[in-house]
């Protein structure tokens, strides 16, 4: 007898719909799988036997043909195991063919029956809700993560008997569907606070500036001042993510099978932070199965690169492009995908390869030393940087005192409002932030007075500005203004700006 | 001569056109300073010009590795000096000796460089630009054949040239055993005045120049000291000093007067003003647009003279 079942294949990011057919006939015994499967689905046929026959059903010596269609896409992954068996128990009878319309199913399964987790679990509810589907049975581990989906009903299944008492019985297994957690707010969802960081003023005001505009931020500090430390409290001080930046967030982490311990949706703003031997695809993603890189995982957070000249080259080149246009398209011998990439730059060096430049009565590197050490990041990366800021050593005294730091709530409060100053200012535009402001919308967004724009004009030619470095200090100005509440930019809020400005190489090595 | 003229590290070598002179001691145009010493080379091979007898000449040597304070009082000294007319003579390397010629250059005055390896080579790499100025604007001088790479051995050697050129000596910045303090030997054996900037005690960078002003050498305080055991006298009196009238704001004279020439970093001035970081950063770009102060690495901040 024929019968089929709907599950889903993901490729990257997406979930593609599969239908799982069956067909169990008179003839030699035997299991045919086909549909462009690669090995790991092959060996479902073991899986799913095995796991039958454990359960107290075992398969009758009839020829069994399993098929996966459309037959073009690359199946991959365990998450068939579940609709095959679903299938086959349909096929022979067991569940009432009726039962197996608008159901999508999803899930590995063991040889005693038992139903194991499988990633990709969001975006198969979301295209089952697309299809049109009203309920979804998927592992039990990833039923939270797919009831952020409030139009499809997903059930959790622990093991193939409650497969089976499910599909015969909707209604008592749409009764079972697990609800998503409501979305409150979870501000204490963080173990770190910006009040742990004492002095590093100037490290801490440039973080609040980088946050409220999504700047890029560059620290430069000798090891153990601090920087890991303070960018570990960036994502600590964004405002929480919103629900759509959440589902965006946790499909990215679903797809990478990164979903651990089952809590459903992400709902504190990611930080990542790659060791610098990362190559470059792992960076931007790809790999056998093409799955999102650092920088996509990062995405609506903070990318954290510390050791910044340490990284290859190659890996910091693939960073360009992202960072311009918030996506990263990766295309490979079987396809192109295109993966989020809307994140927040940090990265942390030392200022020479000992890493205690000013100090000479510990460091010895020559200027020519420094200069090459420098010279590893590229320059196009480096004109990416809005803000820049030299993170010092602290001495004891400030180390010991606690004094009443503002604690990252209260700092969250004002880069909240700068929020919602861009949020009301690019409500019609492609862009959120003012770090996302093209060149060509400075004019109309950043206007300077006439006092200000001979404060520039002083600037540019004093300070030897680039006209790359002249828009950076706008669009930070425009930021610092927003953190005050200002409509306008003010002198002080370029002067700010300007001292947390991007040295041009040049300076870099105090020539 | 078959020796190892195959030294090709990258961007040393420069292109084989350049004018090369050798000068042995027969020459009128060997310089007199050193006809008169002892174990002075036979000849010298220069590129560019020598420095002139009459004239009188300052070596500036120290560290190579050298603080922001070095660095900036080595171009200061050399500036001052080169606009009273003095050559400067120092070695092209990295740090004090490197801006000891810069310091010069941008006075306009005569400056010569001393090199270890033959006078087509530029060593380091990364004095390229120094090197072509030197070569065009002043001379560089040495004793090695042309072609011939730097050698560690070659240094300790034209230190003797250097002390040997100068009527006086001055060591701005030296760590203990330092090959600054070889030169200082050197000329006190050429019976040389040697002069010595303080330091800080306790910077391992002050060591070699405390030692020196121990043992009795010049205390260098300004250059006007330096004129002076020249018997250079300044004409125009007192117009280095308050040529430059800008009137800065109450809290602008507040951060300024906590800005030396050691550089002071940002979080150091927030904390001596007790005002916001906001404040003090707008204050401090605002003394950077006057040209009072001048930023040597991020946030961190000098005094400009």
């Amino acid at each position: 007898m024929f019968s089929s079942v709907m599950s889903a294949a993901v490729l990257g990011m997406e979930a593609y719909p599969v239908q799982v057919e069956a067909d169990i006939c008179d003839g030699l015994p035997m299991f045919c799988m086909v549909g462009d499967l690669s090995p790991e689905v092959r060996e479902a046929a073991d899986r799913v036997r095995t796991a039958l026959r454990n359960t107290g059903i075992p398969l009758p010596p009839k020829r069994v043909t399993v098929n996966l269609s459309p037959a073009y896409i690359r199946k991959m992954g365990t998450r068939f195991d579940l609709p095959i068996a679903a299938a086959l128990l349909a096929a022979l009878g067991i569940i009432p063919p009726e039962h197996t319309s608008g159901v999508l199913l999803a899930g590995e399964m063991g040889l005693n029956g038992r139903v194991r987790p499988v990633s990709g679990i969001l975006q198969t509810v979301m295209l089952a809700r697309d299809l049109g589907c009203s309920w979804c049975l998927v592992p039990e581990e990833n039923a939270l993560e797919g009831a952020a989906i409030p139009e499809v009903a997903v059930t959790g299944v622990g093991t193939l008997k409650e497969l089976l008492g499910y599909m015969k019985d909707p209604r008592k297994g749409k009764a079972r569907a697990r609800t998503g957690g409501g979305w409150e707010d979870l501000s204490g969802a963080y173990s770190v606070d910006f009040c742990e960081v004492n002095a590093q003023e100037g490290a801490k005001r440039a973080a609040e500036i980088a946050a409220a505009g999504m700047h890029n931020l560059l620290m430069v500090g000798s090891p153990g001042a601090g920087k890991t430390m303070i960018a570990r409290r960036i994502p600590t001080i964004l405002p929480p993510l919103t629900r759509e930046e959440s589902l965006e967030v946790t499909r990215v982490y679903s797809a990478c099978g990164l979903l651990n311990g089952g809590k459903g949706l992400i709902r504190v703003r990611p930080f990542r932070s790659p060791h610098h031997t990362i190559s470059a695809n792992a960076l931007a993603g790809g790999g056998r199965r093409i799955l999102p890189g650092e920088i996509s995982l990062a995405n609506r957070g903070v990318l954290f690169l510390d050791e910044l000249p340490e990284f290859s080259r190659r890996a910091l080149e693939t960073l360009r492009q992202p960072l311009e246009e918030g996506v990263i398209q990766i295309s490979r011998a079987d396809g192109k995908y295109t993966f989020p990439a809307r994140f927040q730059l940090v990265a942390a060096m030392n200022p020479c390869k000992c890493g205690y430049y000013p100090d000479r009565s510990r460091c010895r590197c020559l200027p020519g030393e420094i200069r090459r050490y420098l010279g590893r990041i590229s320059g196009p990366l480096l004109d990416r940087m809005d803000l820049c800021t030299e993170v010092p050593r602290v001495d004891y005294q400030s180390l010991v005192t606690t004094g009443e730091n503002e604690s990252s709530r209260v700092i969250r409060g004002r880069v909240e409002a700068a929020w919602s100053m861009q949020r009301d200012r690019y409500r019609e535009c492609g862009w959120q932030f003012n770090a996302h402001l093209p060149a060509r919308a400075i004019r109309e967004y950043c206007a300077l007075g006439r006092q200000e724009e001979r404060l520039m004009e002083t600037a540019f030619e004093k300070l030897e500005l680039s006209v790359r470095a002249y828009h950076r200090v706008v669009k930070t100005a425009r930021t610092i203004a927003d953190l005050e509440g200002e409509k306008k930019i003010r002198e002080h809020h370029l002067m700010e700006a300007l001292g947390f400005r991007m040295l041009d190489r040049k300076l870099w090595d105090g020539e | 001569m078959e020796r190892e003229n195959t030294y090709n590290r990258r961007n040393t070598t420069v292109n084989e056109k350049i004018c090369i002179e050798y000068i042995p001691q027969e020459d009128v145009r060997y310089p007199k300073r050193l006809r008169l010493l002892p174990g002075m080379p036979r000849g010298l091979y220069v590129c560019g010009r020598l420095p002139q007898d009459g004239c009188p000449s300052v070596a500036i040597v120290g560290a190579r590795s050298a603080s922001v304070y070095g660095s900036e009082t080595a171009r200061r000294f050399a500036r001052k000096l080169a606009e009273a007319g003095v050559q400067i003579i120092s070695g092209m390397a990295w740090g004090i000796d490197g801006k000891a010629h810069e310091g010069a250059l941008e006075a306009g005055g005569d400056t010569f460089g001393v090199l270890g390896s033959g006078v087509d080579i530029c060593y380091p790499a990364g004095h390229r630009r120094l090197y072509e100025r030197l070569r065009t604007e002043g001379g560089l001088i040495s004793e090695q054949p042309p072609g011939m790479p730097p050698k560690p051995g070659h240094f300790p050697a034209r230190n003797r040239i250097i002390s040997g050129l100068a009527d006086l000596v001055l060591v701005v910045e030296a760590r203990e055993r330092s090959g600054s303090l070889i030169t200082a030997d050197l000329a006190l054996e050429q019976g040389k005045d040697v002069f010595a900037v303080p330091g800080r005690i306790g910077d391992e960078l002050s060591r070699g120049c405390l030692n020196l002003l121990k043992q009795g050498a010049g205390l260098a305080d300004c250059p006007e000291t330096l004129l002076e055991c020249l018997g250079i006298r300044l004409d125009s009196e007192g117009d280095g000093t308050d040529e430059r009238k800008i009137v800065l704001a109450k809290d602008e004279n507040i951060v300024y007067s906590l800005i030396r020439l050691q550089p002071a970093g940002l979080d150091d001035l927030v904390q001596n003003t007790g005002w916001p970081v906001q404040k003090v950063m707008t204050v401090l770009t605002g003394l950077q647009l006057k040209g009072c102060i001048r930023e040597v690495r991020k946030n961190y901040y000098i005094r400009t003279d």
